[in-house]
């Protein structure tokens, strides 16, 4: 068998970050803010840099050109280190990109190529920009300054009314019915006694009906994914103040989810709730949520709604249990990374696929469906998302494209594994240097084919 | 929004085999809270049957049932509303509105339910209201042969309550509603 070459550029320290060494500055700040606990309700902290790899990198990365740290660290700084708020070195980056997304944002319309490269190389988290940013980025918030306050009063009364329409109970809905029919009938009951006048009930709409087309019978059918959402929405991040809990604030956050997602099973009959749908609404419900404008803030809900649609659009056929054999469903998705892995490292795709046999629908099911949500913490996710929503090539190629970096970055580990211990590794990444990992995903974008 | 059916006066298995088969396909677990029985079923497999519908099920004894611990009457809270129940053989003249209108104002209820008449009737007093269900499998009576299958379901929602009476009249299934509001004022005795 003729052993395929890694690539030389493959093969450079540049894919590998730093080992956690003292030499890096700053890096025991960021450690010690990446640790502040997400029950806050702020905006979580950047903690891209917080646990440097601990992969038994072999100290053999000596065999290759070792340059030394600082040039590894600078192309990182620059290209898509955020700078968490401790590190000397970025946090003059982190002001100047904050400074340059600002004034994007303040101009009068605003040039969405500008913002997506801005964007891609992670939205600093401050002064509610990311909100505004994803915003834009999903198309719910058009370009033209001018046009948001009517856009936004447009939308959120739209969602206001769809919730008044599809979340009554049938009772309400007769009794609306019959307020508009019979508007004169306000009490004819005050007649103090004798038999109570019987009314003939048309077209079935009766508690019991089991007509299609009885309201009723539709919200019995309805219960079931009701209960479903119910369960999944007490289920959602259970380690965050924000979702779970007994306080009045988790309660009345799960009520706006369970709001939306059943909102939109009812307005999508042909997808209606699948379990997961929940994670990918969380992030975004709760960025919308801590805005720090209050305005805002209050209309979380009806935002979060609109953009949790858009974003689901692209992956929707994921969801759909019929689609999953065809050229759009998952299956085909998967497929499509696993061609992306052989492109980019061969000899990494042989030994997990042929050699170990580990099936990608094994671990990449669950990263690309979930849009890597549950892949990382909480505040690391929001970094990825950044880069997925921004990156021109659309959500799906980039998500392609970083689960293949994920991939690429953990070879190591993976080549010197078995079957039983490769699974367990790919279903329970290793925490790893966000920035990094981005920045080798955008590398597989402009590096041609081998 | 808290949907109660009513049913009672089934006499399975001696004077009719089965609730009619229209009636069985409506009634289907999942959608009832709570059932009211007014008596008379006959025998355990019927309250099985009942139990299985609904987890929540009240009866009251009739005369011709087969288990003696049932209750005579029994009265709950569903919502505003107070309801009672009372299988009717008891109150005599049987099916007369001022004798029961007595019995509701004993048990101090909004709503009575009660049966033994097989003949389904709502009335209103200054008192509240009465209903009965009729017999939900059509066995005749102690007083006349020509009986309709008939239940009630109630929706009752806060002040409001709509009760959806269900009968079989020539093999088809007729539904009609009533609808009546308790007084706030009603409420404080």
């Amino acid at each position: 068998m003729v052993k395929k070459a890694v690539p030389d550029w493959l093969n450079s320290s540049l894919w590998y970050p730093p080992p956690s060494s003292a030499a890096r500055p700053g890096s025991s700040a960021t450690n010690a803010a990446a640790s502040s606990s997400e029950s806050d309700a702020a905006p979580p902290d950047h903690s891209t840099e917080t646990v440097p790899v601990p992969v038994p990198l072999p100290p053999s990365s000596a065999v290759r050109a070792e340059p030394p740290e600082v040039e590894i660290r600078d192309p990182l700084s620059d290209d898509s280190d955020n700078g968490a708020s401790g590190s000397p070195t970025s946090t003059a980056e982190d002001i100047s990109r904050q400074a340059q997304i600002l004034q994007e944002l303040s101009r009068k319309v605003i040039n969405m190529g500008e913002l997506r490269r801005l964007a891609s190389q992670g939205i600093p988290d401050g002064a509610g920009i990311r909100c505004t940013v994803w915003k834009l980025l999903l198309g719910y918030l058009p370009t033209d300054r001018g046009l948001w306050s009517s856009e936004l009063a447009k939308k959120r009364s739209q969602y206001k009314h769809f919730k008044e329409e599809l979340l009554m109970n049938p009772s309400e809905i007769t009794r609306k019915l019959e307020n508009s029919t019979s508007l004169e009938n306000e009490e004819p009951k005050c007649e103090t006694g004798g038999v109570l006048s019987r009314s003939e009930i048309s077209h079935g709409e009766h508690p019991l009906s089991l007509g299609k087309t009885s309201v009723w019978n539709q919200f019995f059918q309805d219960t079931e994914i009701i209960e479903q959402i119910d369960r999944d929405v007490k289920r959602t991040h259970p380690d965050m103040h924000f979702f779970s809990g007994d306080s009045e604030f988790a309660k009345t956050n799960q009520d706006a989810l369970r709001n939306i997602l059943i909102v939109f099973a009812k307005l999508n009959p042909g997808i209606r709730y699948v379990q997961g749908m929940n994670e990918i609404l969380a992030p975004l419900f709760y960025m919308f949520r801590n805005d720090p404008i209050e305005e805002h803030a209050a209309f979380a809900e009806a935002d979060a709604f609109f953009c949790f649609v858009e974003l689901l659009s692209g992956f929707r056929d994921h969801f759909c249990q019929q689609l999953d054999n065809s050229v759009v469903g998952i299956r085909s998705t998967i497929s499509k990374l696993s061609m992306l892995l052989k492109q980019h490292d061969e000899e990494l795709w042989r030994h997990l696929e042929v050699t170990t046999k580990v099936n990608p629908q094994f671990y990449a099911f669950r990263w690309i469906t979930l849009l890597l949500t549950q892949e990382f913490n909480f505040a690391d996710s929001l970094l990825i998302w950044d880069t997925l929503l921004s990156d021109p090539e659309g959500p799906q190629e980039t998500l392609l494209r970083v689960c293949c970096a994920m991939l690429i970055l953990i070879r190591r580990r993976l080549l010197a594994g078995d079957f039983t211990s490769n699974l367990k590794l790919l279903q329970h990444y290793p925490p790893t240097n966000i920035s990094h990992m981005l920045y080798v995903a955008n590398k597989l974008r402009s590096h041609p084919a081998r | 929004m808290v949907l109660v059916l009513a049913i009672g006066d089934l006499h399975i298995p001696h004077r009719a085999p089965d609730l009619p088969p229209k009636f069985k396909s409506m009634l289907v677990p999942g959608k009832i809270q709570h059932i009211i029985c007014t008596g008379n079923l006959c025998i355990k497999e019927v309250h099985d049957y009942l139990k299985s519908l609904c987890p929540s099920l009240h009866i009251t004894r009739g005369e011709y049932d087969e288990d003696a611990r049932y209750p005579e009457t029994k009265t709950l809270t569903i919502g505003q509303f107070k309801l009672g129940l009372c299988h009717g053989h008891q109150v005599v003249p049987w099916g007369d509105l001022d004798s029961l209108a007595m019995l509701q104002r004993q048990l101090d209820v909004d709503i009575l339910v009660s049966g033994h008449t097989h003949q389904f009737k709502a009335y209103k007093h200054e008192g509240g209201v009465v209903i009965n269900p009729g017999s939900a499998t059509g066995a005749y009576s102690s007083i006349t042969y020509d009986v309709n299958p008939s239940f009630v379901l109630m929706d009752i929602d806060g002040l409001r309550v709509v009760v959806y009476v269900y009968e079989l009249i020539d093999g088809e299934v007729k539904v009609d509603k009533i609808d009546f509001k308790k007084t706030a004022t009603a409420a404080t005795h």
